[in-house]
């Protein structure tokens, strides 16, 4: 019975695939083979319905696997070919397109805009790796996300950065998070995709650029492991938020600590934490100043950031087309032997009155103007906790993994001593 | 000492990759926030290339340029005595073979197009509706509104029968000589496997060959289709393509004109060009190049003398190009 109803929905996926046959020609194509270059898109072509389920249960599988492979098998190796697998299928065969980096964007655009029609595969892509990783930590990270996958092949001398400079690098990516949500929700631009540094490592064609920048931080991720997932991946905020709530995180000892202390060096990303021995340092009246001083610091960065962010909205909003185009009527080409720019073009053409263009410029620039407000209290937020972080320091005895920042790469296994038997 | 060095080598390792990292930052948000707009269309085709394409296959040539008087030129057409008659806003002009003036005569209104009939009365596409003069500039007959829609583009006479392009309401009417409506040509209908004429700028050309049948240009399918008088349809050709075998843009070819009652003497715009196509729809040879013609110039008309010259009407140079076998 459910070989048949697998059956009836193959059936009726590839049916769904071959609908399109029956739409007649309406008008017929422009032309475009003598000699025409299309020009380099942020996006690759649409994908067929069925490819993007398939793309869904590969991730699925792909999610299972390294899980399994983390928690239970503890396998450094098999982690490895599975992240060579994703780097085959997601990077390369799929062109990085969709990631769960990028999907963010998706999301949110359709939460702002709902005439946005958000594919399925994009929100399973959003959502799955952050339901894995409530359950098993980072795993997507280890050997699912083909960027880390990248990244982990050039690390070959991995230096240790310390925990001030790790702690202000990882501020990045909430900025990064937090200007990549403003522009999706604004509708301005998805700059995920846009400064994407590997695009153009996976598609083959991308422009000299694009290769450049791709190539030049892999070039940096050989002394500094994966630079782009701990210091420039928003989604890697989301899954360290995540993490810190797993139920079941991997561990360097399968059993009790031994203090050995033979993992110590064995992360490249920085993400074991020492062990804070001996009585924690700071008494109860210390601890209390901490957190009132914190308590009252937190709202304070929050509303200066607040401010900061509202106070430069105009220029956030600089790069809107809507806010570009009404500048660009309100400063006119002056210099006739210059071109007017294609939005001017495109704007006379349409037949649009300046006051809709003005109209429109505006309700972007509010848009920007609650935004910055948002943006600017969330960055404050970000530096209250690094400070917080900073100043209140956690008592435990063994090496553990930071549950946030560690990518559950299970290198750190391999170092330890204690094997189950 | 050596673990200094090793200290210092490392913490210059990481430096340097930091500066690796802050650079490529630096370099996104500088290009985020701070380039400027360009003023080029990515998608853009660029059309030099095509426009100054081989020309080796161009086996005629420019013999003469007949000047007009009219202030706005449409149409075109010969008779058997070799005279050129022009279309245009307000009058119709007169040319001999060698391009002199022999008459003109005023008319009220653009007259887009031009034909005579057997009896060698000239028959006016005026907008909306048709005119008969004869060449001493009388007006004969007006003959009913085709609608208030109507663009009327071309005119084909045969026998008793009129055929009469328009563009606005996307059909070919066919009129007995009288001017009363036989039957409508192009109307889509799946049943019989008319596709419809697609028309997405006023250029709208018909003709009739020798085998009495009906030719009408399809511009939005870039083809010709062949027709019956009842408007039954024969057969079509023709190929969508940037190259010269083919037709390009939105809609082409705009005109066209029966060269030895079996070929097709062919005009488009956007990329002006006169080509020939044989009677089967395969290309012929290049008659005149886009070089010839000022860039934007739409609706070369065309038309065969009796001397068997191709004649091509130039609205913006307010000309004839006279071509002639090399």
């Amino acid at each position: 019975m459910k070989k048949i109803f697998a059956l009836v929905f193959l059936v009726f996926l590839f049916a769904v695939q071959f609908m399109n046959a029956y739409g007649i020609q309406r008008f017929p194509k422009p032309e475009f083979e003598s000699g025409y270059v299309q020009p380099e898109t942020l996006m690759p072509n649409p994908r067929a319905e069925v490819l993007a389920i398939m793309d869904i249960v590969v991730l699925i599988f792909c999610l299972s696997v390294v899980s399994w492979l983390v928690i239970k098998k503890r396998s450094r190796n098999k982690v490895f070919w599975m992240s060579l697998f994703a780097l085959a299928y997601f990077g390369f065969y799929r062109e990085g397109c969709i990631c769960s980096i990028g999907s963010i964007q998706n999301v949110t655009l359709a939460l702002f805009d709902t005439s946005y029609f958000i594919p399925l595969s994009a929100i399973i892509f959003f959502v799955a790796p952050l339901v894995y990783t409530l359950f098993f930590g980072r795993t997507f990270c280890a050997a699912v996300c083909p960027f880390g996958a990248i990244q982990d092949l050039v690390a070959f001398k991995p230096q240790k950065l310390g925990a001030r400079l790790n702690a202000m690098l990882g501020v990045i990516p909430y900025v990064y998070l937090g200007l990549a949500v403003l522009y999706a929700a604004t509708g301005t631009d998805f700059i995920i995709c846009r400064y994407d540094p590997f695009v153009g490592i996976w598609r083959v064609n991308a422009s000299f650029g694009m290769f450049v920048f791709g190539g030049l931080l892999l070039v940096s991720g050989i002394f500094i492991a994966r630079p782009y997932c701990r210091f420039l991946c928003p989604y890697g905020v989301l899954l360290n938020w995540t993490s810190r709530f797993s139920r079941k995180h991997i561990t360097i000892t399968p059993a009790e600590c031994i203090q050995c202390r033979l993992c110590k060096n064995s992360c490249p990303y920085d993400a074991i934490d020492m062990p804070v021995t001996g009585k924690n340092p700071d008494d109860k009246r210390t601890m209390g100043r901490k957190l009132i001083f914190i308590t009252f610091l937190i709202p304070v960065l929050m509303l200066v950031g607040g401010w900061t962010g509202s106070r430069l909205h105009e220029q956030l909003a600089g790069v809107n087309g809507k806010v570009k185009l009404a500048k660009q009527i309100l400063n006119p080409v002056s210099d006739k032997n210059q071109a007017e720019t294609f939005e001017m073009e495109a704007f006379k053409s349409a037949g649009k009155q300046q006051s809709q263009a003005f109209a429109e410029a505006a309700d972007v620039l509010h848009d920007f103007y609650i935004g910055g407000w948002i943006l600017g209290g969330f960055i404050g937020l970000v530096f209250g906790g690094l400070i917080a972080g900073l100043l209140i320091t956690k008592h435990h005895t063994d090496y553990t993994p930071n549950k946030g920042t560690c990518l559950s790469c299970v290198r750190c296994v391999d170092y330890c001593p204690v094997k189950v038997t | 000492m050596v673990n200094i060095d090793v200290i210092m080598k490392q913490k210059i390792i990481i430096l340097a990759a930091l500066t690796v990292l802050l650079v490529l930052i630096i370099f996104a948000v500088k290009d985020f926030f701070f380039s400027k707009p360009g003023n080029s269309n990515p998608y853009e085709f660029e059309l030099d290339k095509v426009r100054t394409g081989d020309t080796s296959m161009a086996v005629w040539a420019e013999t003469h340029q007949f000047k007009t008087t009219l202030e706005e030129i449409h149409g075109i057409t010969t008779d058997a005595s070799g005279t050129i008659y022009i279309s245009g806003k307000d009058a119709v002009e007169m040319l001999d073979a060698e391009g002199k003036e022999t008459g003109k005569f005023p008319v009220e209104g653009t007259a887009f197009c031009i034909a005579l009939n057997q009896e060698g009365n000239l028959l006016l596409g005026m907008l909306d509706h048709i005119e008969i003069w004869n060449n001493a500039g009388k007006q004969l007959s007006r003959w009913n509104s085709c609608g208030s829609d109507a663009v009327i583009t071309s005119i084909a006479t045969r026998g008793n029968n009129v055929f009469v392009a328009d563009a606005g309401q996307k059909v070919v009417y066919r009129y007995d000589k009288k001017g009363n409506l036989l039957n409508k040509i192009g109307l889509k209908d799946p049943a019989t496997g008319v596709p419809g004429f697609i028309i997405p700028s006023a250029y709208f050309d018909l003709g009739i060959s020798n085998d009495g049948n009906l030719w009408v240009v399809n511009p939005g399918r870039h083809s010709f289709e062949k027709y019956t008088f009842d408007g039954k349809i024969l057969t079509s050709w023709g190929k969508a393509s940037m190259a010269m075998e083919g037709f390009c843009g939105c809609c082409n070819p705009s005109n066209f004109a029966m060269l030895n009652d079996s070929l097709f003497v062919t005009s488009e715009k956007a990329i002006e060009r006169v080509k020939i196509y044989n009677a089967d729809g395969s290309f012929n040879s290049i008659v005149a190049t886009p070089d010839l013609f000022e860039p934007g110039t739409k609706g070369l008309d065309l038309a065969v003398d009796k001397q068997n010259r191709i004649l091509v009407l130039d609205p913006v140079k307010l000309m004839v190009h006279v071509f002639e076998p090399k």
